[in-house]
């Protein structure tokens, strides 16, 4: 047991040294003067548009209506577990990694399969599958109205 | 750059290193350097276009968001066609703006690019001199586009009758380029050509 113990002691104390040199001498030029920084909140960033990104506080109306019918969206589309039985998918065409157990996967009506990460962050920007072109909201409704 | 574009780049440029359009001599693409954000594509004019047996570079740039964004391309080697403008080299093609999918890659674009040069979209025009001249005088955009891959792509001479106009223009002392576009727009027309480069 003492063994175990041994060399970490040896550097706990010589950490314990270094700061024991008197009190600490702290330059005065490093010292914050004036009004602490900004309060900052981390604001999410949207892609109303593939090639428009806003943050969520500078959205129009429309583009709010637009992303969160789209969040609501891709909470309908099935997701699984990646278990190594499925012989079509193997990997993801967004980022083309293959897929490995355990890995999140989300699938798409039009039967493609992607990186569960991968294609939500696609979705927020254009609601197309990126292999096939099919619009994922047309199909998901004919979806609804035959079951 | 973020991992998931690097990653990716560095698939894909194995993707297209590996391909038999490459054997073939179609496409080629290369790093610029070994951070996988820039790249040069190269692709050959297709046959029976007046673009055949050119090389034509393109400026490849890899957006911190891509795959979600699509590269950022443009013509290096000046080029006379309705949907590249011939000052800048910028491109109007649908898969480079709106209609880009995460799914496509290098590989697509670059045979999306070699497509358009055979079959150009003159109602969806980058450059509206072009685009003009394409739909209004097609034989005389034929000859240009024809002059322009022998000068600037490495393709075979085609008309003498253009090189001597100008070298007529270049005698007057203007740039040997500017007189190239200014016939160019003109219709090779000397006259025309010479009132626009002095306004």
């Amino acid at each position: 047991m003492g063994n175990c113990l041994k060399s970490p002691n040896t550097d706990d104390i010589s950490l314990l040294r270094g700061s024991d040199n008197g009190p600490e001498v702290v330059d005065p030029s490093a010292v914050h003067i004036g009004p602490p920084p900004p309060y900052q909140e981390s604001v999410p960033i949207y892609h109303p548009s593939p090639n428009v990104s806003r943050p969520a506080n500078q959205l129009t109306e429309d583009e709010q209506v637009k992303i969160a019918q789209r969040l609501g969206l891709i909470h309908h589309l099935p997701t699984g577990v990646f278990d190594g039985t499925s012989k079509k998918a193997k990997e993801c065409c967004i980022c083309m990694e293959e897929f490995l157990l355990g890995d999140m996967l989300r699938f798409l009506p039009c039967m493609h399969t992607y990186h569960k990460e991968c294609i939500d962050d696609w979705l927020m920007r254009s609601f197309i599958c990126p292999s096939c072109l099919e619009p994922v909201d047309a199909a998901l409704l004919t979806t609804y109205e035959t079951s | 750059m973020t991992n998931i574009a690097q990653a990716r780049i560095k698939r894909e440029f194995k993707e297209v290193v590996k391909s038999d359009e490459v054997a073939a001599c179609n496409i080629t693409l290369e790093l610029v350097d070994d951070k996988y954000n820039e790249l040069i594509g190269k692709i050959a004019g297709p046959p029976d276009t007046p673009y055949a047996e050119g090389t034509f570079c393109l400026e490849i740039r890899i957006p911190e968001t891509y795959p979600f964004n699509p590269p950022i391309v443009k013509f290096l080697t000046k080029i006379w066609h309705p949907n590249i403008s011939s000052v800048t080299g910028a491109i109007c093609l649908d898969i480079l703006k709106d209609q880009w999918a995460a799914a496509m890659t290098l590989r697509t674009v670059l045979l999306s690019l070699q497509a358009l040069l055979a079959a150009a979209e003159p109602d969806d025009p980058q450059d509206a001199v072009v685009a003009q001249q394409y739909k209004e005088n097609y034989s005389i955009f034929e000859k240009t586009a024809k002059h322009w891959t022998a000068v600037y792509a490495g393709g075979p001479k085609s008309c003498p009758e253009l090189d001597s106009k100008i070298t007529s223009l270049k005698n007057m002392g203007f740039d040997e380029n500017q007189a190239r576009a200014a016939l160019s727009s003109k219709g090779w027309d000397i006259e025309r050509a010479t009132e626009y480069l002095i306004n």
